[in-house]
């Protein structure tokens, strides 16, 4: 039993790109039937990638939209995620609520996830409901439609859960205002989630607008894997989806986020909490493509992955300063965040658990790390990817995030060589690189007593207004 | 099988479009073929070869588990089961988890109500230091006193910190503990707050030697191995367990409630309400179990649920309602759970009650009816892809007694299933005048409205149990 806050491992998402070829990289890992990868690239720009795997008689479709709250300005946060949830909800040849029910007919399911990069939509489906799959998702592509009760009615659907994983959570609170604060200029700052005030005042005008940039054939990446023949889906393909026009590709987002130059911290305080929290979210300067992304996948594993790992010995099992440690690393088509973070007991002393999050650091950044240490990070990463190659879904999700970030699926078979190709040195010089105080954000969770009674959270004022 | 699987597709793709399509395809999914070796002291050993990728998963049950728990200590199989790798055999507990993270691997050690559980899963040239690390936890763990501690305070210390997060998490360990009160199902496999504090590393000794051994050991492994290699390493490590000296935890049925009863669990300044209303359901060897499940799933197991159409498709006031149904060996919970803004409290929690009404009065449709088997049959499959799925399967099969056909008969179940039986097995699901309902949030605003579900008692998310 782990009765822990999983907060974290949620906000991973999206992290498991491989980075371009290493100079003299060894070769791509050989997974058995990865030689019968097929892919095609429709007119309209739609790239298709098939994985025939014929272990259990289902497949999976994935969309890759590359749209996340990265898109987003002031006055639309959370769009591309309310938007996740309104591709479900009618067209002009189906009501609300047919596309569910079809595909659960046909012995389907499905669900979709919005990050800060991609949107992506996931169904999962015995293979004799392929057609049936391709007919839905070449609809919802070409002829969505926006009822307004519907769109009113997703309102609160959207809220409810950002009560659940935001303003009832103590980690999403504070990652939250974390990562507004780590950002001064680029749109990773906002929350996927949205704010309150913008989800309550998205316009049917808005939702159309986005749909035509972003839902076309030329931003979306198609992965389906399974029970299912390259031809087959093809064939499909070139039915349900050849004929949607491809639209002007979508505004590139430029903005850089500037250098910090120097720390900034932040504190929330919750009076229905019990245990603090002390986190750090540092600038990696680190994108989803870059060779050294590797380097730093090995760096948080070393850190945080494992009872073995530094910052759970530490914090933990030494010192028993928190009750749990970790580190991820966020990554996608820009630079991102590596976050450092330990979950306090109640009564916890947070300045005694940012000293050893401190030293622990440094020490990494100062002394490096023993071979060992590398090894069992490269075995961690290697049976991470066989995980992943063990089921459909896995392997669908794995060619998908190649081609999104790196523009080429076969670079999922480089990850295990890349990580092989990383010294000790690389990641002693990119722990002194990016784990400085000068480039974080410091966040601190502080339990504090109840308010009066008649002072709401922040969250919960807006709520009659809808 | 594949020809076979074509055919049904053709015709699913004939009769595209329309509700009573062909079932889904999947009928025929079942176990692989594994051997079952008896070892001289009782203990089980399962086999499951499969070459996908290079990894090997294995699932460890000692038969006992959490139902053995003295009362007042619960928690103690629970904290066992995590002491036995905080060092074993010749490594402390720093080298025995360095011993597991190096070989890219994962080890998890657990208790549920009947069984002491462990999960591992390695890369597959680790094999045999797999199967060593595992002989040396379950037969010769340290039992450390310093770490001992350690685990205990962190467990309890896990609580507190399970409190500050999502409350969706939370909700079942509060249902089951009202629903099952006085009963040895209502009692936290985990422990509590002040359960944890009363165990001592001599109650997990005593507890092993009663409750561990190796008549009650079944070893489960599937992946990418060498079965004789295996087998002749099993025996070597497991083979000189002696018996668990205690006898088996007993435990009887518990009826279903009448009437109801309601549990608020304070959470000041929760911006929502979670809740669950909930009575006893079903059990393990259920004749019924496919029947139950075609309710269950139209019902409340799938997006269009009855449940998740009313609370959050039709109406927004969720982002999720569902239905569950826990089939231990007795009967277990059979639970709706959703949650909605404080606000809406009222509004919700009378939805979930008109549709449990409105199931047991109207039934299902034949539409919904077949949309609900080829949806059990299309999503069947996927739960059988991985050696962890499948070493996790074969294991509990085999602690529970069932043959294969538990897994390989039940799509054929699924299909059989008449209208008749599936009007009988809305009966898994309680009359809506005998529910026990638990909510959790912010007392101050929605004390009233609970009130009018029943007799009310009210406890704080903070106080150091999850029962009052």
């Amino acid at each position: 039993m782990r009765l822990l806050p999983l907060a974290c491992a949620l906000a991973l998402g999206l992290s498991s790109a491989a980075s371009a070829a290493a100079p003299a990289s060894p070769p791509a890992a050989k997974v058995p039937g990865s030689e019968a990868i097929a892919s095609k690239t429709l007119a309209n720009g739609l790239k298709i990638v098939v994985w025939p795997d014929h272990d259990i008689p289902n497949a999976n479709y994935y969309t890759f939209y590359k749209v996340g709250s990265r898109n987003e300005h002031a006055g639309i946060t959370g769009l591309a995620h309310f938007f996740e949830h309104m591709m479900f909800n009618g067209t002009t040849r189906r009501k609300p609520g047919e596309f569910d029910r079809t595909m659960e007919a046909a012995g389907g399911s499905n669900n979709a996830s919005t990050s800060n990069d991609l949107t992506i939509y996931t169904d999962w489906f015995p293979s004799s409901a392929l057609e049936t799959i391709f007919d839905l998702e070449g609809d919802r592509m070409a002829n969505l439609a926006f009822v307004p009760e519907v769109v009113e009615s997703e309102r609160g659907v959207v809220y409810s859960e950002r009560r659940s994983s935001v303003d009832n959570d103590s980690m999403g609170t504070l990652m939250e205002q974390m990562q507004a604060t780590a950002y001064v200029a680029h749109p990773y700052q906002i929350p996927t989630i949205g704010w309150p005030s913008d989800i309550e005042h998205w316009k049917s005008d808005d939702l159309k607008q986005f749909f035509k940039t972003y839902y076309a054939p030329n931003n979306a990446v198609l992965v389906v894997a399974g029970d299912v023949e390259p031809a087959q889906v093809f064939a499909m393909a070139d039915k349900y989806l050849a004929a949607l026009p491809r639209q002007p590709e979508p505004t590139p987002i430029t903005t850089v986020e500037p250098e910090q130059l120097g720390e900034r911290r932040l504190v929330v305080e919750r009076a229905d909490a019990q245990s603090p929290i002390v986190a750090y979210a540092f600038h990696s300067g680190i994108g989803a493509g870059s060779k050294d992304y590797p380097t730093l996948e090995l760096l948080t594993t070393i850190l945080a992955e494992g009872e073995s790992s530094r910052l759970n010995q530490r914090l933990v099992e030494k010192e028993q300063a928190a009750v749990e440690a970790g580190a991820f690393a966020e990554a996608g088509f820009d630079p991102g965040l590596l976050w450092v973070y330990a979950m306090l007991p109640p009564g916890g002393d947070m300045a005694k658990a940012e000293t050893l999050l401190d030293d622990e650091l440094a020490k990494i950044a100062r002394d490096g790390v023993t071979a060992a240490e590398l090894d069992k990070a490269r075995n961690l990463k290697l049976s991470e990817f066989w995980r992943g190659m063990a089921t459909i879904n896995g392997k669908a999700r794995a060619l998908g995030t190649a081609e999104v970030f790196e523009g080429d699926y076969r670079k999922a078979f480089d990850e295990p060589a890349a990580f092989e190709t990383v010294t000790a040195a690389q990641v002693q010089a990119l722990a002194a690189k990016i784990l400085r105080t000068q480039n974080r954000t410091t966040g601190l969770l502080k339990p504090v007593a109840a308010p009066a009674a008649n002072k709401a959270p922040a969250a919960n004022n807006k709520e009659g207004a809808r | 099988m594949s020809r076979l699987r074509f055919v049904l597709a053709a015709l699913a793709a004939f009769a595209f479009g329309s509700a009573s399509a062909a079932p889904a395809s999947n009928q025929n999914v079942k176990l692989p073929d594994y051997q079952t070796v008896q070892l001289d002291n009782g203990a089980t050993l399962l086999l499951t070869p499969r070459k996908d990728v290079p990894m090997v998963a294995a699932t460890v049950l000692v038969r006992g588990g959490s139902l053995a728990d003295p009362a007042g200590k619960e928690g103690t199989a629970d904290l066992l089961a995590e002491m036995l790798s905080k060092g074993a055999g010749e490594r402390d507990a720093l080298a025995f988890a360095q011993a597991v993270d190096g070989a890219g691997g994962s080890l998890n050690f657990g208790s549920s109500a009947e069984a002491i559980s462990a999960s591992a899963q390695f890369l597959s040239k680790d094999t045999g230091l797999m199967l060593s690390l595992l002989a040396d936890a379950l037969l010769r763990p340290k039992m450390d006193p310093a770490e001992f501690d350690k685990l205990r305070k962190h467990a309890i210390d896990g609580i507190a910190a399970a409190k500050d997060s999502d409350p969706r998490r939370l909700i079942g360990q509060y249902s089951g503990g009202w629903l099952f009160r006085g009963h040895p199902y209502g009692r936290p496999a985990s422990g509590d707050e002040t359960s944890l504090a009363t165990i001592a590393l001599t109650d997990l000794q005593a507890f092993r030697g009663q409750q561990m051994g190796g008549d009650r050991l079944i070893v489960s492994i599937a992946g990418d191995f060498d079965p004789a290699a295996v087998t002749a390493q099993v025996k070597q490590a497991f083979g000189g367990w002696a018996k668990a000296q205690g006898a088996l935890p007993q435990a009887t049925a518990k009826a279903k409630e009448t009437g109801r009863r309601v549990l608020l669990v304070d959470k000041p300044g929760a911006t929502q309400t979670y809740f669950s209303l909930v009575n006893v359901g079903s059990q393990r060897d259920d004749a019924a179990r496919a029947a139950q499940d075609l309710v269950q799933t139209a019902f409340g197991g799938r997006f269009t649920s009855m449940l998740n159409t009313e609370l959050r498709v039709k109406s927004g006031l969720t982002y999720g309602a569902s239905s569950q149904i826990q089939r231990p060996r007795l009967p277990g919970a059979a639970a709706i759970t959703s949650f909605t803004k404080t606000d809406s409290t009222k509004a919700a929690i009378d939805l979930a009650i008109a549709t449990l009404d409105r199931l047991h009065k109207d039934g299902l449709d034949a539409a919904t009816l077949q949309s609900a088997k080829n949806y059990i049959a299309g999503q069947f499959a996927p739960g059988m892809e991985t050696a962890p799925q499948l070493a996790g399967a074969i294991a509990w099969l085999t602690l529970y007694g069932d043959g294969r056909d538990y897994i390989d008969g039940y799509l054929g179940q699924v299909a059989a299933a008449t209208p008749e039986q599936v009007a009988a097995a809305r009966a898994v699901f309680p009359a809506s005048q005998d529910l026990v309902i638990v909510a959790i949030g912010d007392a101050a605003k929605i004390r009233g409205v609970m009130k009018g579900y029943g007799p009310l008692t009210e406890m704080k998310l903070t106080d150091p149990r999850f029962s009052p």
